[in-house]
C-alpha cells in the first residue's frame, strides 16, 4: 500500500476522531505535566480513550493541534464524550474538562511566548493541586478519616499563586488563557461527586433494600410489612446523610481554602486588585451543591425517607402504624391526637426535627423532600380522618373523644358545633399544621413563615372534605344507624356545604341504595323501614328535603314495582297499640344489648365496614322489627355469619317478628311530631334566627316543607292517590270485619284523618260510611237482641257452639253483613242466651265483597232467619242478604280426653260440624262428637263433605287442613279414596290413642302402614297453615276481580264489534280499547289474543278472512 | 277584596277548558256504564275511527212488534257541548215507522227541545226502543205509516219488512 494512501487514509481517520472526541487535544504537553492525582483522574479518561479511539502518535496530534488552537479552547465537550464512561450523573462531562482546561493554556504557552502565562500556568498548577479533591472515597468510614487530616497547607506560596490566578488579568496581562479558579473547583467537585459519592449512596441502598422490589409502594403499605423495615431505612438514609456530609465537607475545604486564600492575598497585596465579592460566591458553591446533592436523590432514597416520614409523622400527629407495640387491639388503634406528655410522639418529633435538620444540611431537604413531605402529610390526613372518625356517630362515642381536646381551637367557625369536627380542626391546628411548621421553617429558604394563618384554614378545609368524604361513604350505614347516628349527620351538615360536594353525597347515596337495598334480596318490608331512616336521616341533614328529592326516585320506582308495600304502609299506619307496645321494647332491648355489644367487643365498627361493601341492610335495622328479645336474641347470635350470607338471616328474622312497619304507628301516635304540623307560615316568621334561604340546588317548584312528615313522604312515594285508597279501604274493611271489639278502632279513626287531611274528605268518604255500619250494626244488634229477650221463653236453644259472619243485601242497594256468634254451654240444663251477632253493611260503599255459598248447620241457619226477622221488625222493607263465609265462630268440640275451644271461621266451623251430626243421625243437634260409648270415630271424604255442604272443595280442603293442624282431625290415606282424588278424614278423638288403634276397626281398604300414617297426620300441621293462608285469599279477593275485569272486558269488544264494525283485527281493537276505557286496558295485544281465541272456543267468536275478528251470528 | 281577586283566575281557567273534553270524559264514562251495566236489546258503542264523538248504535226490535226480530242500526253524532246538547241520532237502517223518515230522521222530543243534560245515550236508545211499540203517530213525519199502524197492522207489518234492509258495515 502507497504511503500517501496510508497517510491520507491516516489523516481521514484522526480528523473524525477529533471532530468526536476533542478533548484528546488537551492532553498534556511536556512542558505542562499534570499534577499526580490531576493525572491520575485525567488518565483514567486516557485509558478510555485509548480503549476506543484509534492510537494516535503525539506528534502529529500535537503539530495539527498548535495550528488550530491559536486562541484558548474553552470548548466545552460535547454530551456523548466521556459521559457514557462511568455514571448517568449529568455533571461527570466536567471530569475531564475540569482539570484539562490548565493544560491547554499550558501547552499554548511556547506559542505565546510571554512569561506571564508561564508564570500564571504555574500559578494553576500550584493552586489546583492543593485542593483537588482525593481520587478515593471508598466508604462513608474513609471519608471520615479523610477528615482527620482536614488541614490543607495553606502559606504564603499558596496565596501568591492563588492572588496570581485570581488577579491573572491585571498580575499577569500577558497570560492570554486564564481561567476561573472557583468554576474549576465547582466542576472538580461535580466530578469527584458524580464518580465517588454516588455510587457509594446507591451501594450502601442496595443491601438495604433488598427485600423488596417493588418501589411503586406505598410508603404507608410498606411500613406494614415489617418492623424491622423502619429501623433499616432509618440506617440507609442516615448512612447517606452521613456520606454527604463526610463528601460536602471534603469539598468545602477546598473551597476554603481558596476562599482564604482570597482574603488573605487581597487584605495583604495593595495592587489594587478589584475586590472579589466572596460572600456570592460561597452562596453560589453552596447553591451547586445543593443542587448538585438534590438532583442526585435515588427512588430508594426517597423511598426510605418516605418510610421514615411516615412513621415519625404518624407518632407526632397520632396516627397508630401497624408494627407498634400492643396496637392489636382495634380500639387503640383509632388515630387520637397525642397528649403533651406523650412521651413517644415528642421522642419522634425530636427525632424528625433532627433528621430534617440533617438532610437540609446536606441539601437533601430540597424541592424533591418537600414534594414528599407533603404527600406524607397529606396522607396521614385522610389516615386521620379515616381512622379517627370512621364509624363514630353517635354522641356517646364522641364523649370520650371530646374528651382528648387539650386546646380549644379558636381557627373554627362558631356554626360548627360537632364535637369530631372541633377534634378534627383541633388536630389539625395544633398537630397538623403546628408540625408542618416545624418541618417547613427548618428547610425553607424564605425569611416569612413556612405555614400561615391563611395555609391552617386551607389545612382545616381540606381536612373537613375529608371528612365529608368519609360520612359520604358511609352515609347508608349511618341511615341503617338512625337515631344513633345523629352526630354523623352533624358533621355531614357542616361540611357538606358546596353543591358539588351535595352531589357528591347524592349521586353516592342513590348508588349505595341500588347495589345495598333495592334488588330482591330485600323485603319490602325492609326497604321501607329504611326508606324511613333515610327520611328521618336527611331530614335532619337537611331540612329543605331537596337532598332527598333527589336520592328518592331511584327509591320511588322500585318501590312501584313492590305490589306489597302499599299494603305493608296501610298495615303499619294500622299497627295495634299492643303492636307499638312490642316494638318499642324490641327496640330498647336491642338497642342494650347493642351496647353491652359495645362495651364487650369492640370490631363491630370494622366488621361493619366490612360488611358494608356487600349488599346487606345490616342488622341493626332488622332487629327492631323482632317481636321477642328471643328472637333479636338468637338473631344477635348469627350476626357475625349473617355478614357472609347476605339478605338470609334479616328476612328470617323478619318474618319471625311482627312482620309490620310499626315504626308509622309510632310516629303517628308521637305527640310531638302533630304539634309541628301547627307552626303554619314559617317562611313569614321575621323572628326565625335559623332561617336560610333556600339550597341553591333546589329546584324551580320548590316549596319549603312543613316538617318531617314521615308518614306524608312515605305516601306520596308509593304512587297515584287511587291506588293507596283503594287498597286503604280494603285493608280497612278487612280490619273492621275483624275486629273483635267493634267498639274500638281509634287507630283507624287516626289514620283516617290523617289520609283525610291528605287526600281530601271526599276520597275516603267510603271509609266513614263503613265506620257507620260497624257503630250502627252494633247498635242494631243490641236492639234485636233486646227485643229477643223480650220475647225469649224457655226454648231450648241449639247447642251448636257456632257463630257466623253472614251479610243479606237488602232492596234499598243495602247489603248486610251479620256476624253471629253463638256460644252455648256444655251444661245442657244452663240455658244461656244464644250469641249471635252480625254486621250490616252498606253494599255499596265497601269493597267488593263476593258471597261464598254452602250450606251452614240447621241451627245457625234457624239463628239467621230469627235475625232476620228481628231486622226486619226493626227496619222494615229491607232485606239481608248473608255473607257466610265472612264469619266468625268460637267452637268448643269435646272429644273424648279434652275439649277444644278455637275462634275460627263459618266455613271452618261448617266443616267442623258436618263432622258430628254424622253419628248422631242429625236431628240431635244438642250433642256435639260425643263418642264416650261410641268408639268408632266421626269420618268423612272429602266427597262427602262437597255433596253436604254444597261449599267449594279448595275452601273444604283448606278448612279440613285448619282442623288437622288444630290436632282435630286426621287424614287416613287410603289408596282406594286417594286414587278417587277424595281424602278420608277422621277426628282425633283421642290424642293418647295410638293410630293403630283405628286401623282394625276402619276399612279394609285401609293403608297397612300405619305408623307413617300417623306421622303424615302430624307433620302437615305447618303446611297445613301455610295452604289455608294461601288459598283463602286468592279466593275472596283476586280471582272475582279478574273475572269482573274480563266480563268488562268482552262487553267492550261485544259493543265494538255489534256496532263500530262488525269485524275488526286484533290490533284495532286492542287500540280503541286503549283510547276507550278510562281506567286504562293493561293487557297487551298478546294477552287480548289469548282472551279472544278463548272466546273462539267457547264459539262466541269467529276468524274472518284477513285475521279479523267478528262475532258469531246466532 | 283578596277573595274577588282569587275567584277570578279560577273562573278563567274553567271557562277555557276545552268543551269537547268534557264531552269526551262525560261519553267515556257513559261507555264504561253501558258496558257494565247493559240494557238488554240495545247497545252502542263509538265509531271505528275512534272519534269519540260519533257513535254507532244497535236496537234489537221488540217482541210484539212488527219490528220483532229486525236489528235496527243507528248513528249518534254527539255535539262538543254534550251533554248540555242533545244528540244527533239518525237510523241508518231503513225503516218504516211514523216518526222517522225515509233518510232515517227522527222526529222525537227528547232528541229536540225537551233533551236535558241528564238523558243519556242509553236512555235515548231505550226510548227509541219504546218508540218503535209504541209510536207517536200525533206527529208524524211519515203520514202514510201512521195512518197504517192504527188502520192495518198486517200491511204496515209489510211495508216495514220490504223497507228494511240489513246493512252490513264491512
Amino acid at each position: 500500500m502507497p504511503a500517501a494512501v496510508a497517510s491520507r487514509w491516516q489523516d481521514r481517520r484522526r480528523r473524525v476522531f477529533q471532530s468526536v472526541f476533542q478533548r484528546e487535544l488537551s492532553s498534556p504537553t511536556p512542558q505542562a505535566v499534570p499534577l499526580p492525582s490531576a493525572n491520575l483522574s485525567f488518565s483514567q479518561g486516557l485509558q478510555y480513550h485509548s480503549g476506543t479511539g484509534p492510537p494516535v502518535t503525539s506528534g502529529s496530534f500535537y503539530d495539527e493541534d498548535t495550528q488550530d488552537n491559536t486562541q484558548p479552547a474553552f470548548i466545552d465537550p460535547p454530551d456523548q464524550g466521556l459521559l457514557v464512561s462511568h455514571t448517568p450523573s449529568n455533571s461527570f462531562h466536567s471530569t475531564v474538562t475540569a482539570v484539562s482546561q490548565p493544560s491547554q493554556v499550558l501547552f499554548a504557552a511556547p506559542d505565546a511566548g510571554t512569561g506571564d502565562q508561564v508564570a500564571y500556568d504555574n500559578a494553576w498548577r500550584l493552586v489546583t493541586a492543593r485542593i483537588t479533591l482525593p481520587s478515593s472515597v471508598t466508604s462513608p468510614t474513609s471519608s471520615g478519616t479523610l477528615l482527620a487530616d482536614a488541614a490543607l497547607p495553606f502559606d504564603a506560596e499558596f496565596c501568591d499563586a492563588l492572588a496570581h490566578v485570581v488577579h491573572a488579568s491585571t498580575l499577569l496581562p500577558g497570560a492570554i488563557r486564564t481561567d476561573d479558579i472557583f468554576s474549576w473547583h465547582t466542576h472538580q467537585v461535580r466530578c469527584h461527586f458524580s464518580q465517588h459519592v454516588i455510587p457509594l449512596l446507591s451501594g450502601g441502598l442496595d443491601t438495604g433494600s433488598s427485600g423488596d422490589g417493588d418501589p411503586g409502594r406505598e410508603g404507608s403499605e410498606q411500613e406494614r410489612t415489617k418492623s424491622s423495615h423502619y429501623e433499616r431505612h432509618m440506617v440507609i438514609v442516615m448512612g447517606s446523610v452521613r456520606t454527604l456530609e463526610a463528601a460536602l465537607r471534603l469539598y468545602s475545604q477546598g473551597f476554603d481554602l481558596l476562599v482564604k486564600g482570597l482574603t488573605h492575598a487581597q487584605s495583604a497585596s495593595a495592587f489594587g486588585t478589584p475586590a472579589i465579592n466572596v460572600e456570592s460566591l460561597t452562596n453560589r458553591f453552596r447553591r451547586d451543591i445543593h443542587a448538585l446533592v438534590g438532583n442526585s436523590i435515588s427512588q430508594q432514597l426517597t423511598k426510605s425517607l418516605r418510610i421514615i416520614l411516615v412513621r415519625l409523622v404518624g407518632n407526632v400527629l397520632g396516627i397508630p402504624s401497624d408494627d407498634d407495640d400492643g396496637a392489636r387491639n382495634l380500639e387503640s388503634r383509632r388515630p387520637s391526637p397525642p397528649t403533651d406528655d406523650d412521651f413517644k410522639a415528642l421522642a419522634a418529633r425530636q427525632r424528625l426535627q433532627e433528621l430534617v435538620e440533617q438532610l437540609h444540611n446536606v441539601g437533601l431537604a430540597g424541592e424533591r423532600f418537600q414534594v414528599l413531605f407533603a404527600e406524607v402529610m397529606n396522607w396521614m390526613m385522610s389516615a386521620f380522618v379515616c381512622g379517627a372518625y370512621a364509624g363514630l356517630w353517635s354522641a356517646t362515642d364522641r364523649g370520650d373523644l371530646s374528651s382528648v381536646l387539650n386546646t380549644v381551637s379558636r381557627g373554627t367557625g362558631s356554626s360548627v358545633t360537632s364535637p369530631c369536627i372541633i377534634s378534627l380542626m383541633d388536630w389539625v391546628e395544633n398537630h397538623f399544621a403546628r408540625l408542618s411548621f416545624e418541618v417547613l421553617s427548618r428547610i425553607s429558604h424564605d425569611s416569612g413563615p413556612p405555614v400561615t394563618l391563611s395555609d391552617l384554614k386551607t389545612f382545616q378545609s381540606l381536612a373537613l372534605s375529608r371528612l365529608s368524604t368519609l360520612r359520604i361513604a358511609e352515609l347508608f350505614d349511618i341511615v341503617l344507624a338512625w337515631p344513633d347516628s345523629r352526630g354523623a349527620l352533624d358533621d355531614l351538615r357542616a361540611t357538606i356545604t358546596t353543591s358539588a360536594r351535595r352531589l357528591q353525597l347524592t349521586s353516592h347515596f342513590t348508588q349505595a341504595l341500588k347495589t345495598r337495598l333495592l334488588h330482591p334480596g330485600c323485603s319490602t318490608l325492609e326497604i321501607l323501614q329504611t326508606y324511613i331512616d333515610i327520611i328521618h336521616t336527611f331530614h335532619a341533614l337537611d331540612h329543605s328535603k331537596v337532598l332527598l328529592g333527589h336520592v328518592e326516585p331511584s327509591l320511588k320506582l322500585y318501590l312501584w314495582q313492590r305490589d306489597d308495600a302499599v299494603r305493608i304502609v296501610v298495615t303499619g299506619l294500622l299497627a295495634s297499640p299492643e303492636e307499638v307496645r312490642a316494638a318499642r321494647k324490641v327496640r330498647e332491648i336491642s338497642k342494650h344489648q347493642a351496647e353491652q355489644k359495645k362495651a364487650g367487643k369492640r370490631p363491630e365498627a370494622g366488621a361493619r365496614r366490612g360488611a358494608s361493601k356487600r349488599p346487606v341492610v345490616t342488622p341493626t335495622t332488622t332487629g327492631r322489627s323482632s317481636r321477642t328479645p328471643n328472637t333479636t336474641r338468637q338473631r344477635d347470635d348469627l350476626q357475625e355469619p349473617s355478614i357472609k350470607t347476605p339478605g338470609a338471616t334479616p328476612i328470617k328474622s323478619k318474618a319471625s317478628g311482627t312482620g309490620k312497619l310499626v315504626e308509622l304507628a309510632l310516629l303517628l301516635n308521637d305527640p310531638t311530631k302533630t304539634r309541628h304540623t301547627l307552626v303554619e307560615d314559617e317562611e313569614l316568621d321575621w323572628n326565625d334566627m335559623n332561617w336560610v334561604p333556600d339550597p341553591v340546588d333546589a329546584g324551580a317548584n320548590y316549596k319549603r316543607p312543613k316538617s318531617e312528615d314521615v308518614i306524608g313522604t312515605l305516601i306520596s312515594a308509593l304512587g297515584s292517590e287511587d291506588v293507596f285508597i283503594k287498597e286503604f279501604i280494603t285493608i280497612i274493611a278487612e280490619r273492621l270485619l275483624g275486629l273483635s271489639d267493634p267498639a274500638r278502632f281509634d287507630q283507624e279513626l287516626r289514620v283516617l284523618d290523617l289520609l283525610k287531611r291528605r287526600f281530601g274528605e271526599a276520597a275516603l268518604q267510603n271509609c266513614d260510611v263503613m265506620i257507620k255500619d260497624i257503630v250502627d250494626s252494633q247498635r242494631l244488634d243490641v236492639a234485636i237482641h233486646r227485643a229477643w229477650d223480650e220475647q225469649r221463653t224457655l226454648t231450648a236453644v241449639t247447642p251448636a257452639t257456632m257463630s257466623g259472619h253472614f251479610l243479606r243485601s237488602a232492596d234499598k242497594r243495602k247489603k248486610a253483613m251479620l256476624q253471629r256468634q253463638q256460644q252455648q254451654q256444655q251444661q245442657q240444663q244452663l240455658l244461656e242466651p244464644t250469641q249471635y251477632h252480625a254486621r250490616i253493611l252498606s253494599r255499596l260503599f265497601w269493597p267488593a265483597l263476593d258471597r261464598e255459598h254452602f250450606l251452614l248447620p240447621d241451627p245457625i241457619v234457624e239463628e239467621q232467619k230469627r235475625y232476620e226477622q228481628g231486622y226486619e221488625h226493626v227496619k222494615s222493607n229491607r232485606k239481608l242478604t248473608w255473607l257466610n263465609q265472612l264469619g266468625t265462630v268460637r267452637v268448643e268440640l269435646e272429644l273424648r280426653d279434652r275439649t277444644v275451644t278455637v275462634d275460627c271461621t263459618t266455613p271452618q266451623a261448617t266443616v267442623i260440624y258436618a263432622f258430628n251430626d254424622s253419628e248422631d243421625s242429625g236431628d240431635d243437634n244438642n250433642t256435639r262428637i260425643e263418642t264416650d260409648n261410641k268408639p268408632p270415630a266421626a269420618r268423612r271424604t272429602v266427597d262427602e263433605l262437597y255433596t253436604t255442604l254444597q261449599m267449594d272443595e279448595d275452601l273444604i280442603a283448606s278448612c279440613l287442613e285448619y282442623w288437622v293442624s288444630k290436632n282435630v282431625l286426621r287424614r287416613l290415606r287410603s289408596p282406594a279414596a286417594a286414587a278417587q282424588g277424595s281424602h278420608t278424614y277422621v277426628v282425633i278423638e283421642s290424642l293418647s290413642d295410638p293410630i293403630v288403634d283405628d286401623l282394625p276397626t276402619k276399612i279394609d281398604d285401609d293403608d297397612p302402614f300405619s305408623n307413617p300414617d300417623s306421622a303424615t297426620a302430624t307433620i302437615p300441621q305447618d303446611s297445613g297453615q301455610a295452604v289455608e293462608a294461601d288459598t283463602e285469599k286468592p279466593t275472596t279477593t283476586i280471582n272475582p276481580k279478574e273475572q269482573e275485569r274480563n266480563t268488562m272486558y268482552w262487553q267492550y269488544i261485544k259493543g265494538m264489534l255489534t256496532n263500530a264494525s262488525a269485524s275488526m283485527p286484533l290490533a284495532q281493537m286492542a287500540m280503541m280499547m286503549k283510547m276507550l276505557i278510562a281506567d286504562g286496558f293493561p293487557w297487551t295485544n298478546e294477552q287480548l289474543g289469548e282472551f279472544l281465541a278463548e272466546k273462539i272456543a267457547e264459539g262466541e267468536m269467529e276468524v274472518v278472512s284477513g285475521g279479523k275478528y267478528r262475532l258469531v251470528k246466532k | 277584596m283578596s277573595g274577588i281577586q282569587n275567584s277570578a283566575p279560577t273562573l278563567g281557567a274553567r271557562k277555557n277548558v276545552d268543551p269537547g273534553q268534557n264531552a269526551v270524559k262525560r261519553l267515556q264514562t257513559e261507555l264504561m256504564q253501558l258496558m257494565t251495566s247493559p240494557a238488554p236489546g240495545v247497545s252502542a258503542f263509538p265509531s271505528a275511527d275512534g272519534n269519540l264523538l260519533s257513535w254507532r248504535a244497535t236496537i234489537e226490535g221488540p217482541d210484539e212488534t212488527p219490528y220483532a226480530g229486525l236489528t235496527l242500526k243507528l248513528s249518534f253524532e254527539f255535539p262538543a257541548n254534550y251533554p248540555y246538547a242533545p244528540p244527533t241520532v239518525l237510523f241508518r237502517t231503513p225503516i218504516y215507522h211514523p216518526n222517522v223518515d225515509f233518510s232515517g230522521r227522527i222526529c222525537l222530543d227528547i232528541l229536540k227541545d225537551k233533551w236535558t243534560a241528564a238523558y243519556n245515550t242509553q236512555t235515548v236508545l231505550l226510548s227509541l226502543q219504546s218508540l218503535l211499540g209504541e209510536p207517536n203517530n200525533a206527529s208524524p213525519l211519515n203520514g202514510e205509516a201512521a195512518e197504517l199502524w192504527d188502520k192495518d197492522p198486517t200491511l204496515f207489518k209489510t211495508k216495514v219488512m220490504d223497507r228494511h234492509k240489513d246493512i252490513d258495515d264491512d
